[in-house]
């Protein structure tokens, strides 16, 4: 298939990306049972991390491989007048690839349009309201549902139903609503957000969704810790605000891109059981870097960069692309 | 070829009838499924009580002919394996009864389902209230322990 200069750096970009999302994929995927445990003996805000890092991984390395080295090769080692077949591999490959991201970008349109939609539905059923402790204003819907939840990605509203507010003491309240303030500092809904945006690593299946399930609970058991803020009263109010909205029965089908007090329901049980047993974890400062270390840092990044964009290195890639062509 | 495909999907049919096990049969399933491929001689010393020789040769034959065993033959004597292990087996199993009974007259599909609900129901109920005891003896625990 004879295709013009721009077209086949699409159709080379889009094979690369394939190629380089797989194999990292899979890297992660045959390294994600260890991963887990390791992650199981780390506080689980470490471990959240950790796992989403190794989600977005192979995204970030595919993504920054395409922009950082195949465009700059091509467009400097490329002749722009040649006209070069694009074999049958390639071709396939990079329909493959665009299959791939079509598919995310899709997903992420749904659960964004999904998410909007539910927000616009409880904001016209509902009425706003404030809350003590609460520096925004909180939807409060008016039915028995077991709702309180925080959606939206950049602005996350609070929405809490009648019921619930019904249900929970005071302190029951408060450390619930702790929970979800969690679920905004550590922008949790964005992180969804990502991991919607980073395919898997096949068009049709994905096998990285036991890691973000991990994440998922992971990111629950980090929200309950900060909840509880080393306070052990404040934990055994929360694993009853649990227990509480757990016996309303089953919530409202929420969106992805919003977390809810009982957002594995499956996992209740062992959350619970963490809550009583397990001396709460006082939340950690914010880490910030030193200006040293942030110097080093900047400085190896710069390292980095200029080596791979050395004429050697570029030429070695535009072998592979040529290669990829074939 | 073709007395091999016929084989073939008369046990599959078969199989999907006959995953209900008798006494001996499900005995015999135990057995292979610890010890893996067996021979006849080596399962009869393992049963939990004394039998033929050729009862458990019949009883294997009928297990792989109902598709739940695989066999090879070496010099004289088959060698049995399960088809699949035990938890797919029961899987299967409850997969066939959920089907049966969806499969049937509308009054038990609705049997079939208000039981399953009030089960998962119960079972919810009851771990609600075992995690309600345990955090009301949390905050006893945790009372005693402010009290000087």
């Amino acid at each position: 298939m004879m295709l013009p200069y721009l077209l086949r750096l699409l159709c080379l970009c889009l094979a690369s990306f394939f190629v380089l999302n797989v194999a990292a994929g899979l890297l992660v995927r045959i390294s994600s049972k260890s991963t887990i445990r390791f992650a199981e003996s780390r506080t689980p805000r470490a471990a959240a991390r950790l796992l989403l890092a190794l989600r977005l991984l192979p995204f970030a390395l595919a993504v920054l491989f395409v922009v950082g080295l195949c465009v700059p090769s091509y467009l400097w080692l490329e002749p722009a007048a040649t006209s070069e077949r694009v074999g049958p591999i390639c071709a396939t490959l990079g329909l493959l690839g665009a299959a791939t991201l079509l598919i995310s970008v899709v997903r992420t349109a749904n659960a964004l349009f999904a998410s909007l939609r539910h927000n616009r539905l409880c904001r016209l059923t509902g009425s706003e309201t404030r809350m003590p402790g609460e520096s925004s204003p909180v939807v409060l819907v008016e039915n028995e549902a077991p709702l309180l939840a925080m959606s939206g990605m950049l602005r996350p509203r609070l929405l809490i139903s009648r019921g619930v507010l019904r249900a929970l003491s005071a302190e029951e309240l408060d450390a619930a609503l702790r929970h979800e303030h969690a679920h905004r500092t550590s922008r949790d809904n964005l992180k969804r957000l990502l991991i919607l945006l980073a395919p898997d690593i096949f068009p049709f299946v994905r096998p990285l969704r036991s890691l973000e399930r991990t994440w998922s609970r992971f990111a629950e058991w980090a929200a309950d810790d900060q909840a509880a803020a080393g306070d052990s009263s404040r934990a055994v109010f929360l694993a009853a605000a649990l227990v509480q909205v757990a016996r309303m029965g089953s919530g409202p089908s929420l969106p992805f891109l919003s977390t809810s007090l009982l957002a594995c329901d499956r996992d209740l049980s062992a959350r619970v059981d963490r809550l009583l047993h397990t001396t709460p974890i006082a939340p950690a400062q914010t880490w910030q870097p030193r200006p040293l270390l942030r110097s080093a840092g900047l400085l190896l990044a710069g390292c980095l960069a200029a080596f791979l964009l050395a004429p050697p290195t570029l030429s070695l890639v535009h072998e592979f692309l040529e290669l990829l062509l074939r | 070829m073709i007395r091999f495909l016929k084989n073939r999907i008369a046990r599959g049919a078969n199989l999907r009838q006959s995953l209900a096990l008798g006494t001996l049969e499900f005995e015999l399933m135990e057995i292979l499924w610890s010890d893996g491929q067996s021979s006849v001689r080596d399962v009869v010393p393992k049963l939990s009580r004394p039998l033929a020789y050729t009862t458990v040769m019949t009883t294997l034959d009928r297990l792989f002919k109902k598709g739940l065993l695989d066999r090879r033959k070496s010099d004289r004597a088959f060698f049995y394996s399960p088809s699949f292990s035990r938890l797919e087996w029961e899987r299967r199993r409850a997969g066939n009864l959920v089907a049966g009974f969806l499969s049937g007259a509308h009054p038990s599909r609705e049997l079939l389902l208000s039981c399953l609900l009030e089960a998962v129901g119960e079972h919810d109920a009851t771990l609600l209230d075992e995690l309600e005891k345990k955090i009301r003896s949390r905050r006893k625990e945790l009372l005693r322990q402010e009290q000087p």
